[in-house]
C-alpha cells in the first residue's frame, strides 16, 4: 500500500510539472517525424520500406531513457523542498519509497510510448504482431523503463546537483543509443563497433521489439534471453537504488 | 517517563566535521524542551539523529524507552518533525498534503479525515482550503507544515527553529499553538530556537549546547540562578539624577561594580538581598530622591552568553 501512496504522490508531481512530459517526449518525436522522413529516403535503397517503423523500437527505448532521467530530477526537487526528508523519517519501508518512484517513471514511459505509437500511425506504421506480441512489447517496455529508472534514481542520489546529473545522464544515454541498432541495422558493421553494439543490452531489446513491430515474429531464444537479462539488470538497479537511499541515512 | 534519553552521542560527518562530541541529555514526556546553541553547535545534527535520519558513530539513544538502533521503524511511527525548511508539497492541495501524510502513517481513511478537519480548525486553516498551497504566505505554510505533521498524533514533535523569519504576531500565535499541542495532544515538543525569550516563556526545560556538547540543562529558573549574580536596580527620575548620585553611591559601596543604565543605577552584587537593605538605608539617610529599587535576576540571555562564550570546561 505504501508503494501506491508514493506512486500517487509522484504521479501528481508529474502532472503538476507537465513540462517534464513535453520535454522528454519532444526529442524522440522529432526523431520520429523529422529524422525518419529525411533518412527514410536514403534507407529505401537498403531494403527498409518504412524507416519510421524501423526506428520506432529504438525511439521507444530513447523515450524510456528520457522519462526515467527526469524521474531522477524529482529527487533533487524533493530534497530542495524538504519533503524528501519528511518521507524518509515516516514509518514506511525504504523499498516502498524507491519502488513507488520507479513505477511512476514506468507509468510515464507507457504514456509517452502510447503517444509515440499514436503519432507513428500517422506515418503508416502498422503493428504486425497480435495480442500476445503487444503483451510482450508491454513487458519489454516495462523492464527497460524499470532498469533505467533504478539507474537514474541511484545516480541522482550520488551526484550533487541537477546540472551535473543531466550532463552525466546525457553522457550515458547518447552513446548507448548510438551504439545500438536503434537507427541502423548492424549487418554491415564490423570490428570493435560491432562488438560494442552486441554487448549493448539495448541492442537486443530493440531487435526483439523490431521483430514484433515490423514482422510480427518472435525469436524465442532472443526473447527469453532479453527477458532474463533485463529482469537481472532491473533487479540490480533496484537494489543499487535502494542501497543509495539507505546510504543517505549514514552520511 | 523520559521521552528522549541520550548518552555520550558522537557524530562525525564523512567530510571530517565533528558535529556532536559526547552529547547527553534527557527530555521528560509531555514537556516542551528547548535546545539552545549558536550556529554550528550541532542542534540540527542532533534532531536528524533523533528523527532516525542519521546514525551516530557511538553513544546511547533511547526514545520512549526504545532503542533507536533496533527499533527505528517503531520510533518513526511515534514522532514527527517540522524541519527548518517547510516540507509541504506545493503541487498537492492542503487536504491532499494532510491525507498523504496520513497514508504514510497508515491511518484509516475515516479517522484521517476526522483528524484533518480538527487540525484545519485548530490551526486556523479553513479559509485557505480553496487556494493553491503555492500561493500561501510563509507563516501559513509553516502552520500547514505543523498541522500535517500532527496528522499522525505523534508522541514527540520536533520543531527545528519553527519561528525563524516570522513577524512578532505570527510568532506569538505559533507559541500559542505549541502550548495547545502540548496541552490538547499531550505531545512532547523538542524545540530548537535562536530566540531566548521564546525558550524562556515556553519551555519546561532548556539545554544549552556548545561545540557538540550539552553545557547545561535545567529549567529556565535553574539556568538563570547559575550566574548567582543578581543586580540591584535603583530607578531615578531621570538620567541626570542617576549620574549625579552614582558618585555618592560608589563612595559608600566601594567593593561593588556599578553603572548607569538609562535613568537607573545598576549595582552588581553577590549578596543582593542584604546589599539592597544597605542601599535603601543609605538612600533614606542621605535623602537621595529615587523612584524605586529592586533586585533583578539575570536574564536567560545573560546565562546563554556566559555559557557559550566561556572557554570549554570553564565553570561559571
Amino acid at each position: 500500500m505504501s508503494v501506491f501512496t508514493i506512486l500517487y504522490r509522484n504521479v501528481k508531481w508529474r502532472f503538476h510539472n507537465s513540462f517534464t512530459i513535453v520535454i522528454t517526449i519532444l526529442q524522440p518525436i522529432l526523431w520520429l517525424v523529422l529524422y525518419s522522413a529525411v533518412a527514410g529516403q536514403t534507407m529505401k535503397n537498403t531494403g527498409i520500406e518504412n524507416y519510421t517503423a524501423f526506428i520506432l523500437p529504438g525511439l521507444v527505448v530513447l523515450v524510456s531513457f528520457s522519462t526515467c532521467s527526469s524521474s531522477g530530477i524529482m529527487n533533487y526537487m524533493m530534497k530542495s523542498n524538504g519533503s524528501f526528508y519528511r518521507v524518509l523519517i515516516a514509518p514506511i519501508k525504504r523499498s516502498s519509497i524507491v519502488l513507488g518512484q520507479l513505477l511512476e517513471a514506468v507509468l510515464c514511459t507507457f504514456l509517452e510510448v502510447g503517444i509515440m505509437g499514436y503519432v507513428s500511425l500517422l506515418f503508416h506504421v502498422r503493428l504486425a504482431t497480435g495480442i500476445t506480441g503487444i503483451f510482450l512489447i508491454l513487458i519489454l517496455v516495462f523492464l527497460t523503463a524499470f532498469f533505467m529508472a533504478g539507474l537514474a534514481y541511484g545516480i541522482s542520489l550520488i551526484l550533487p546537483n541537477e546540472v551535473i546529473y543531466e550532463t552525466v545522464m546525457n553522457a550515458i544515454v547518447l552513446p548507448v543509443f548510438f551504439l545500438s541498432t536503434a537507427l541502423f541495422p548492424a549487418d554491415g558493421i564490423s570490428g570493435i563497433l560491432r562488438i560494442a553494439i552486441n554487448i549493448n543490452p539495448f541492442t537486443h531489446v530493440i531487435n526483439v521489439l523490431r521483430d514484433l513491430i515490423l514482422y510480427g515474429t518472435v525469436n524465442t531464444n532472443s526473447t527469453v534471453f532479453v527477458f532474463m537479462l533485463f529482469i537481472l539488470m532491473g533487479s540490480i538497479s533496484f537494489i543499487w537504488a535502494l542501497h543509495g537511499l539507505k546510504k543517505e541515512l549514514s552520511l | 517517563m523520559y521521552a528522549i534519553e541520550t548518552e555520550n552521542i558522537i557524530k562525525q560527518y564523512k567530510n571530517g566535521v565533528q558535529a556532536l562530541s559526547g552529547l547527553s541529555l534527557s527530555v521528560k514526556a509531555g514537556e516542551i524542551f528547548s535546545l539552545l546553541g549558536e550556529n554550528g553547535a550541532g542542534k540540527s545534527t542532533l534532531i536528524r539523529i533523533l528523527t532516525t535520519y542519521l546514525r551516530p558513530a557511538s553513544g546511547k539513544v533511547s526514545m520512549l524507552e526504545r532503542n533507536i538502533y533496533t527499533d527505528a521503524a517503531w520510533i518513526r511511527s511515534q514522532i514527527a518533525c517540522v524541519a527548518q525548511q517547510t516540507s509541504i508539497d506545493t503541487y498537492l492541495s492542503l487536504e491532499e498534503n494532510m491525507l498523504f501524510q496520513s497514508r504514510l502513517y497508515k491511518i484509516p481513511k475515516t479517522e484521517a479525515k476526522k483528524r484533518m478537519e480538527k487540525l484545519i480548525t485548530d490551526f486556523g486553516l479553513e479559509r485557505y482550503r480553496k487556494y493553491p498551497v503555492s500561493s500561501y504566505s510563509g507563516g501559513v505554510k509553516r502552520r500547514l507544515d505543523i498541522a500535517l505533521n500532527m496528522m499522525s498524533n505523534p508522541k514527540i514533535l520536533f520543531l527545528d527553529e519553527p519561528t525563524v523569519g516570522m513577524d512578532i504576531q505570527s510568532r506569538i500565535s505559533m507559541w500559542e499553538m505549541m502550548k495547545q499541542i502540548r496541552s490538547d495532544f499531550e505531545t512532547t515538543i523538542f524545540l530548537t530556537t535562536h530566540y531566548l525569550e521564546e525558550a524562556d516563556s515556553l519551555s519546561n526545560n532548556i539545554c544549552i549546547m556548545k561545540d557538540g556538547k550539552a553545557v547545561k540543562q535545567g529549567t529556565p529558573t535553574e539556568l538563570r540562578s547559575l550566574l548567582r549574580e543578581n543586580t540591584i536596580r535603583v530607578q531615578f527620575h531621570n538620567i541626570e539624577d542617576a549620574k549625579e548620585y552614582i558618585g555618592v553611591l560608589k563612595g559608600f559601596f566601594q567593593q561593588e561594580k556599578m553603572i548607569v543604565h538609562n535613568s537607573a543605577i545598576i549595582i552588581h552584587s553577590p549578596n543582593a538581598q542584604s546589599d539592597m537593605e544597605r542601599v535603601i538605608s543609605f538612600l533614606a539617610e542621605y535623602h537621595i530622591p529615587f523612584q524605586g529599587i529592586e533586585v533583578a535576576q539575570p536574564t536567560l540571555e545573560d546565562v546563554f552568553l556566559r555559557l557559550t562564550q566561556s572557554r570549554q570546561g570553564e565553570c561559571i
